[in-house]
């Protein structure tokens, strides 16, 4: 094209859009909620990642955090430390708060005078939190979170046992700045002194406890420093942090949570697309004789494309700036009214990332959908206009549009794989969109085909009805697609949420365990079994050693440069449970080579998992290092062993053969199988053992139950928003379509139809079709949650009928109630108006 | 023996409001059509022809006046009555010739016998477009037909229900001569055959001279010619 026919092609365009942008409301509405629904999940994304890191010193409570199992430092590396800077130290365990009769498990924290080194703890009243924590005629202070009073029907000013010490409670926690550390925390908080924390008793040898020394450095630089303390103490067993690694599992969910956020909202915006191809098609429709008269006087059909391309993609822009300033709004607003649901604070401000992102995304969608209608369009015959009907070929795609039709989805999934971070993700959600839409296809064209073949029914409106479905230029394609994504993506959401949350609460109840106990002394575990097994209602007990370790070789080579899959990296950040036994641990199966004999007492051998060893990339014959308490040792791997992690009950990940941690520091686990009488066993332990710490697995189920619907939740928002593009798309074809539906009802009304007649037209068409993309929609969404329960997550599927029904119903009520209305009112309207010649 | 008209519009008004206030259509018009008689209604654009056709169809409602057509006064008739009678009665032919685009020639010619539940409604759809010359082009949509091959499938659909009365608003309006020659045949025949009563608007005075009687329109009031 010369730069004459560039310009003769935007002057055309110029022109054109001086008309306005009538009847591009589904089109710039498709879009902007579309480019909306990415750039807010984006931004707000941003947002909460940008609050994680200009907190993060607060979040870490320090520049650099030192923390160790069990034990504190000697004098020589705490001299060490105090070298870079300012020192505040934290110890924290769970336990039991007793009051009354009642007992809670706590998340107790011990904390000097220097608590928070950035940050500030946030009391109820708004008071100082150190006065608090003084001891006051011979009782410590404690300040707790709000849940603790409840549970154990305390207020403030009275007193509670914890361990072998007695806090009375002075205040109240609003807010604490590095709590978002301990993510899935199993019980309320309780806050004291630290003198307070070593009277109880509970960092005695042997107790589980964890020590953290958090650093405000002198001018040094975190990172640096966190690396030089790794290298001065290498077999410490320390885990070694600096800020901007400060809570790294909550930025992989949060990233995880706006990569698959982001991916439902551009489903959604694929679904806009129909609406975009809608907007395109009618557009072009009335411009059609404009179109074939330009061309009978000389204007090519390229200068026509590129003047109507710049329309549609100027109408983009205005779309997906629309869009983006509703994205933009959104970390200011989640900063300014829901600071205090959220767990992170978001910082306003304005993102460009995903912002540019989402537009982006909308144009090339945009592009994708509009270059079929363009093509047909442009490629109308002029001689149509002496005929009388001039229509644009609505059939196959052209064939000069497959290419850069198939150019514009392929930049969109580059884009994808590009955004997603993740191939296997991104491969899954092209693969899948790619799938749906033939699934969707298939299911339109057999609507389309079994309204064909119907068998002719006694009622000519029910006929005329039915006959409609399958005639051309019939919307019954777009209610598929439109209605059908949005539904789907409903019904597996609820399934798949209504799935896990019996699994957990009810079947995962049945075989986990009753109780989890915890801190149990070695010289303890003779008398606990003889008071546990006498209970009425304890089916079993499971006792195990437990050592606080952390694993700091894989095959010789150091954790930080061994290659770990990202499904089994929880094992090597942090302190793990190991454990020794002469026994083959029930509820595990032998995968591959031997278990040790019951006297065994060689060299240190190690039973590993399958996922650790697959995780690792390791097998028998390979060693694993593990510190504890700042000893390393070297085991190898002689067995390989299946566990199922889902039933809850004791397992652990590294088992050393007898002889190597016997005479470690250790407490004993205990779980506890029981129903009924069984619940009586917690309050005979923590009576008889009050520094046992009891986990009571029906509330942590309860919790986790809790956190999964709120997960469902925002996912199902975003589904409706795919729901809410549904219906404009719909809104859309049946706009396209309501003028032909007018006329098509004026023509039966000369033809002597009743109202009720048209009516009985109009409700069997819309009713049908939309029956029917319910039933497919409820198929493709039970099909798609039992994927994921049954196949991606190994859990049992249940299907929830209610959903099933409520989807069937919801498909027939839409699309009948858009279907009636605009052409409702043309059953009391004169006809003659559409019927006059002059 | 006496056989009551076929069409009676006895001095009949019709005010239409519009933005700049009412607008008379119709001036006090009374006709008689006798059964089987056929009438060619003239006159300048914009005198009332097509409007008055309408009230003939039931299609509009007089602002005063009476339309009785096949014996039966439309002006106390609801919507869905209005409705009945026309699929038991009139067949109408209009010059844009009004067919449904997304049914097929012969669904077209059904409609008015469907609506009517006749038990035989396609085969006599199908007799109906025999009748005209498109027995063979039943499955074809109307953008696969001429101009002329329309207007013919909008006859049959006119004629299949077999009418009493038929109204035709400038039938060969959007038609070349000869295909309009071709198309008032047919109509002619057909009326003959089934001894139907004929209202025809038209511009075409040799059209008009086929009819038995002409009236003429002008600013809404008719005169015999």
């Amino acid at each position: 094209m010369s730069s004459r026919d560039w310009i003769v092609a935007l002057t055309l365009c110029r022109r054109e859009l001086r008309g306005g942008l009538r009847g591009f409301g589904v089109f710039l509405g498709c879009l902007f909620l579309g480019v909306l629904a990415i750039s807010a999940v984006g931004s707000l994304g941003r947002a909460l990642e940008a609050g994680l890191a200009s907190d993060a010193k607060a979040i870490l409570g320090g520049d650099v955090s030192v923390s160790l199992t069990s034990r504190d430092l000697g004098p020589e590396e705490a001299d060490y430390l105090h070298g870079f800077g300012e020192t505040a130290r934290i110890l924290s365990t769970r336990t039991m708060a007793r009051a009354g009769g009642a007992s809670v498990l706590v998340e107790l924290k011990g904390v000097d005078a220097l608590y928070p080194l950035y940050g500030s703890l946030e009391l109820e009243d708004g008071g100082d939190l150190q006065p608090l924590l003084v001891e006051r005629g011979g009782l410590a202070g404690a300040v707790v979170d709000r849940d603790l009073l409840t549970r154990l029907g305390v207020a403030v000013g009275d007193e509670i046992s914890v361990g072998e010490s007695r806090f009375q409670v002075r205040g109240l926690i609003a807010r604490e700045p590095d709590r978002v550390m301990d993510f899935f925390s199993l019980g309320p908080r309780l806050m004291v002194g630290l003198q307070g924390f070593r009277a109880t008793g509970l960092t005695q040898a042997g107790s589980l406890f964890r020590v953290e020394h958090l650093l405000r450095l002198d001018g040094r630089d975190a990172a640096q420093t966190a690396e030089a303390i790794r290298a001065a103490y290498p077999e410490s067993g320390w885990r070694v942090r600096d800020f901007n690694r400060a809570a790294p599992r909550i930025s992989i969910i949060l990233a995880r949570l706006r990569t698959d956020l982001t991916l439902v909202g551009l489903g959604a915006l694929l679904v806009g697309g129909l609406g975009i191809a809608g907007g395109v098609r009618g557009y072009l429709g009335g411009r059609l004789a404009h179109m074939a008269a330009m061309k009978c006087m000389g204007g090519p059909s390229r200068v026509l494309f590129v003047s109507y391309l710049a329309q549609v993609l100027f109408l983009g822009g205005v779309g997906a700036l629309a869009g983006m300033a509703g994205g933009s709004l959104v970390p200011w607003l989640a900063e300014r009214f829901f600071s205090e649901v959220l767990p992170i604070k978001a910082q306003g401000g304005l993102y460009f990332a995903p912002l540019i992102q989402a537009a982006l995304f909308g144009l090339v969608t945009t592009l994708a959908f509009s270059m079929p209608p363009l093509f047909r369009a442009v490629m109308v015959s002029p001689s149509g206009i002496f005929r009388g009907y001039i229509s644009a070929d609505t059939g196959r795609m052209p064939r000069a549009a497959i290419l850069p039709t198939a150019a514009a989805f392929a930049l969109l999934a580059a884009m994808v794989f590009q955004f997603a971070g993740n191939t296997r993700l991104a491969g899954w959600f092209v693969g899948g969109t790619v799938g749906a839409w033939l699934l969707f296809k298939g299911l339109a064209r057999a609507i389309r085909w079994l309204a064909g073949k119907a068998p002719r029914l006694p009622w000519p409106s029910w006929r005329i009805g039915v006959a409609n479905i399958h005639r051309p230029g019939s919307p019954g394609v777009s209610l598929v697609f439109a209605l059908g994504f949005g539904l789907t993506a409903l019904v597996a959401v609820v399934m798949v949420n209504v799935s896990l949350t019996r699994a957990l609460t009810a079947e995962l109840a049945q075989e986990a365990p009753t109780f989890f106990f915890m801190d149990i002394r070695p010289d303890q575990v003779g008398d606990f079994r003889l008071l546990v097994e006498k209970e009425q209602g304890v089916t079993r007990l499971d006792m195990r050693p437990m050592i606080r370790g952390r694993i700091v070789r894989i095959a010789g080579t150091p954790v930080e440069n061994a290659t770990v899959s990202e499904e089994v990296s929880w094992a090597v950040r942090g302190d793990r449970g190991l454990s020794y036994s002469r026994d083959f641990p029930s509820g595990s199966t032998l995968l591959r080579g031997q278990w040790w004999d019951k006297d065994y007492s060689g060299p240190s051998l190690i039973s590993l998992t399958s996922d650790l060893a697959e995780g690792f990339g390791v097998d028998l014959g390979d060693t694993l290092t593990v510190n504890v308490l700042g000893r390393n040792i070297t085991g190898t791997i002689s067995s390989i062993r299946e566990v199922n992690w889902r039933t809850l009950a004791m397992q652990f990940a590294v088992i050393f053969s007898p002889g190597t941690l016997d005479r470690a520091p250790q407490t004993w686990l205990g779980a506890v199988y029981g129903q009924g009488e069984a619940e009586a066993l917690f309050g005979r332990v923590t009576a008889a053992y009050p520094e046992v710490a009891v986990i009571t697995i029906r509330e942590v189920l309860d919790n986790a139950a809790m956190l999964m619907r709120r997960t469902a939740g925002v996912f199902q928002v975003m589904a409706g928003v795919a729901l809410l593009v549904g219906f404009l798309v719909l809104a859309g074809a049946f706009s396209a379509d309501q003028h032909r539906r007018i006329y098509d009802s004026v023509i039966y009304k000369v033809c002597g139809a009743t109202r009720r007649d048209i009516l009985s037209i109009l409700v069997a068409e819309f009713s049908l079709a939309g029956l029917f993309t319910g039933l497919g929609s409820l198929i493709l969404g039970t099909l798609t949650a039992w994927g994921v329960v049954q196949g991606l997550l190994k859990m049992q599927f249940t299907p929830d009928l209610s959903t099933g029904l409520l989807t069937v119903l919801a498909g027939m009520g839409i699309s009948l109630a858009m279907g009636l209305l605009g052409t409702w009112r043309v059953l009391g309207k004169k006809a003659s108006p559409f019927l006059r010649n002059e | 023996m006496n056989i009551s008209p076929s069409v009676v519009l006895a001095d009949v008004h019709l005010t239409l409001t519009a933005g700049s206030g009412p607008v008379n259509i119709l001036n006090g018009v009374s006709l008689t059509v006798g059964q089987g008689e056929t009438l060619a209604v003239v006159g300048p654009s914009g005198s009332g022809k097509t409007t008055m056709l309408m009230l003939m169809a039931g299609l509009e409602r007089p602002s005063s006046g009476a339309v009785r057509m096949a014996g039966a006064d439309l002006t106390g008739m609801g919507e869905d009555e209005l409705a009945r009678f026309r699929r038991e009665n009139l067949g109408i032919v209009f010059q844009a010739f009004h067919l449904i685009p997304t049914m097929t020639a012969l669904e077209n010619a059904a409609l008015p016998l469907e609506f009517a539940h006749h038990p035989d409604a396609r085969r006599l759809a199908l007799d109906a477009l025999e009748q005209v010359g498109l027995g063979n082009r039943a499955g074809h949509y109307p953008s696969q037909l001429s101009g002329g091959e329309q207007q013919r499938v909008a006859l049959a659909r006119a004629f299949a229900p077999r009418p009493r009365i038929i109204l035709a608003d400038e039938p060969t309006g959007n038609l070349d001569e000869d295909t309009g020659a071709r198309v008032m045949d047919l109509l002619f025949t057909m009326q003959a055959e089934e001894k139907a009563t004929l209202v025809m608007v038209t511009h075409d005075r040799n059209l008009a001279g086929r009819c038995d009687r002409t009236v003429v329109m002008h600013s809404g009031r008719m005169e015999d010619r």
